[in-house]
């Protein structure tokens, strides 16, 4: 086939029609990518292939009846120009600009409550795909990302090293003001509560910035070994250097723990109930 | 032909019209109704006007009682025990309310024990039952019939909001099927309360208008050119109590991105949809018949024998077999009537392997 002969189609079949190729598109009817910077458009489309060809995607996404209640329900609805159903409208239309739009600012904004899950009447895992745009925000390194997480540094730090961020006894009255008289009433006997309700975890909110130190590598062990570390790495290099270096110290103490122990060295009474005791 | 019996379960607008026709064409009818009274649902729930048509309820329904009344043998407040297969018939107990049982034989039945409405309560982030001013349609049915359509305050609402697809169209509550009636049951509920309060604002939030056929300008088109009720795209999310016994809404504008909405309104009516319901589930059972995938009794056969059941000698007819309106229910009750009038007098029963077959489908 000579190239003369035939015309050769145009890439957006809109342009078929004549009105078309004579005008050209309107502003508003610009190609959803043409709106994307060049430098962007690849790392967008991308980005949505892999979020589409994660294994989550297809049985969160399930369908649209556009009602609106994800929204409705939406807490940071209120407060921010976001909702989900502008999410699901998006990936329902395969629309990766406006993907790469909303990941890079709008899905930040989720609380992830899950109120917009339960009340689906399409039964949609909402909350599930704002996670997995999330997810790969941070498999991405995106700057967006990079940006929105920088405060979370110390956050990220806490829970790398100590397995959490807070404990229960440290939710109190002083850092909420926003509790009624309620609440307030009730959080002065949570100790007792606790006791009550027999969960152990509960019973001793206190050591829970306290993990023993195989607790501690252990749980650092897994983090490393799940990929999560790996993401880290990829958002803040620094915060993965500073905590690789105290896994590397933590393990070294506890292999020569565990050797003098072996050798018959250690007594069992020097062991160290923490590592903040080491 | 003589002697010949037909048992009919249920004396709403399907099994009366059943009743009516067998009558008519000689056969003997035993009718076993739940309630002290005839008419159905209709009667229960005091039924104001009608759609399309916005004629009374009892226009339609009266007539229908009154050529039944009298001329069968009647159990009220009666149920269908359990049934068993004897010669070319069945013999059936039925448990009248005191636990007396009593047997009767005849030579086929017609199930037209109707459905019941949705409870709002199971949808509890609407707080039905429990913040004032939210009623369903059934409620308001009857205070529109009975006149009295008022909120708490004892004064008619001014600002009204109708929320459709309660309990339809809902995964959440397990029912994923439309139905079909609460679209139109709405707007003519919403003209009603213009026609007596003028300057009410009526607002119906709804997700798509199904009012389907004839119905479109009688209903959707008419509600707006006569009657100015407003039509909001977006499924409420949740209700609050407002200040002086008001009802404040949570929604989303859903012509607009990201639009929420917050608005007080004096009355809010949930259209409940359509569910199989408690009693019609025990006449399938003592029947022995088979339910399809949303829990109403599966026909022999939904497009060609949509009137037969999956058990030799059962007939099906109105809202068990799904949601249905007032006269689709009177016209399975004639259908249901021939049928089982060729039954009883020359054993005609149609098969199919609809319900047996094995639905392959096809993913592409």
């Amino acid at each position: 086939m000579s190239q003369s002969k035939l015309l050769s189609l145009p890439d957006d079949p809109r342009f078929l029609d004549m009105a078309y190729f004579e005008q050209g598109a309107l502003p508003e009817e610009v190609r959803n990518l043409d709106s994307l910077k060049p430098e962007e458009r690849e790392t967008a489309i991308k980005f949505w292939q892999a979020v589409k060809s994660d294994f989550r995607f297809n049985e969160y996404l399930r369908g649209c009846l556009n009602c609106g209640v994800c929204t409705s329900g939406c807490p940071a609805a209120k407060f921010y120009d976001y909702g989900p159903r502008e999410m699901i409208q998006y990936m329902m239309r395969d629309a990766v600009d406006k993907i790469w739009e909303f990941t890079n600012k709008k899905v930040w904004a989720c609380v992830q409550c899950f109120t917009c899950s339960m009340r689906c009447p399409f039964n949609n895992e909402i909350a599930g795909l704002i996670m997995l745009l999330r997810e790969y925000a941070v498999q991405f390194a995106l700057p967006s990302a990079k940006e929105i997480l920088a405060p979370y540094r110390r956050v990220l730090y806490t829970v790398m090293t100590l397995g959490n961020q807070v404990t229960p006894d440290m939710i109190q009255p002083e850092a909420f003001p926003d509790w009624g008289p309620q609440a307030v009433e009730e959080s002065k006997n949570m100790d007792v509560y606790r006791k009550a309700i027999p969960v152990d975890l509960m019973q001793r909110t206190d050591v829970g910035w306290q993990p023993s130190l195989q607790t501690a590598v252990e749980m650092m062990t897994i983090m490393i070994e799940s990929g999560v570390m790996d993401s880290i790495k990829k958002v803040d290099p620094d915060l993965y250097d500073m905590v690789m270096d105290i896994y590397e110290d933590r393990k070294a103490q506890l292999e020569e723990i565990k050797e003098k122990w072996q050798k018959g060295e250690l007594n069992e009474d020097e062991l160290p109930d923490s590592w903040l005791d080491l | 032909m003589a002697g010949e019996k037909v048992l009919v379960v249920g004396s709403g607008p399907a099994g009366l019209s059943a009743t009516k026709e067998l009558l008519n064409m000689g056969v003997d009818v035993v009718l076993v109704e739940k309630e002290s009274y005839l008419g159905g649902t209709p009667k229960k729930l005091k039924y104001s006007l009608l759609f399309p048509e916005l004629r009374p309820a009892s226009e339609v329904i009266d007539p229908l009682i009154k050529t039944v009344e009298g001329k069968v043998k009647t159990y009220m407040e009666s149920i269908v025990e359990g049934v068993k297969e004897e010669g070319n018939g069945f013999t059936v107990s039925i448990k009248d309310k005191s636990g007396k049982i009593q047997t009767e034989k005849v030579n086929a039945i017609i199930a037209a024990s109707g459905f019941e409405h949705f409870d709002s309560r199971r949808k509890y982030e609407y707080g039905y039952g429990i913040i004032p001013n939210i009623y369903q349609i059934s409620d308001v049915e009857k205070m529109l019939s009975e006149n009295k359509l008022v909120t708490t305050k004892g004064t008619p609402p001014k600002r009204v909001a109708i929320l459709l697809c309660v309990g339809s169209r809902d995964a959440t509550v397990g029912n994923t099927y439309c139905s079909r009636v609460c679209c139109a049951v709405s707007i003519k509920q919403a003209m009603e309360i213009k026609e007596r309060i003028p300057d009410a604002v009526v607002h119906i939030y709804y997700m798509d208008i199904r009012t389907y056929g004839l119905m479109e300008d009688k209903l959707y088109w008419k509600s707006q050119l006569e009657y100015r009720v407003g039509f909001i795209r977006g499924r409420i999310s949740e209700f609050m109590r407002g200040p002086n016994d008001t009802v404040i809404i949570k929604g989303e504008d859903t012509m607009n991105l990201n639009r929420a909405l917050v608005v007080p309104y004096d009355m809010v009516i949930l259209a409940n949809g359509m569910e199989l319901g408690l009693g019609s589930k025990q006449v399938a059972k003592a029947l022995g018949l088979e339910f399809e995938e949303h829990g109403f009794v599966r026909p022999l056969d939904p497009d060609r024998l949509p009137v037969q059941s999956t058990r030799k000698g059962i007939f099906l007819a109105g809202a068990i077999t799904g949601p249905k309106t007032i006269s689709d229910s009177i016209t399975e009750g004639y259908a249901a009537a021939m049928k089982a009038y060729e039954y009883v007098t020359k054993g005609v029963w149609e098969e199919s392997d609809f319900a047996k077959r094995k639905v392959e489908v096809a993913h592409h």
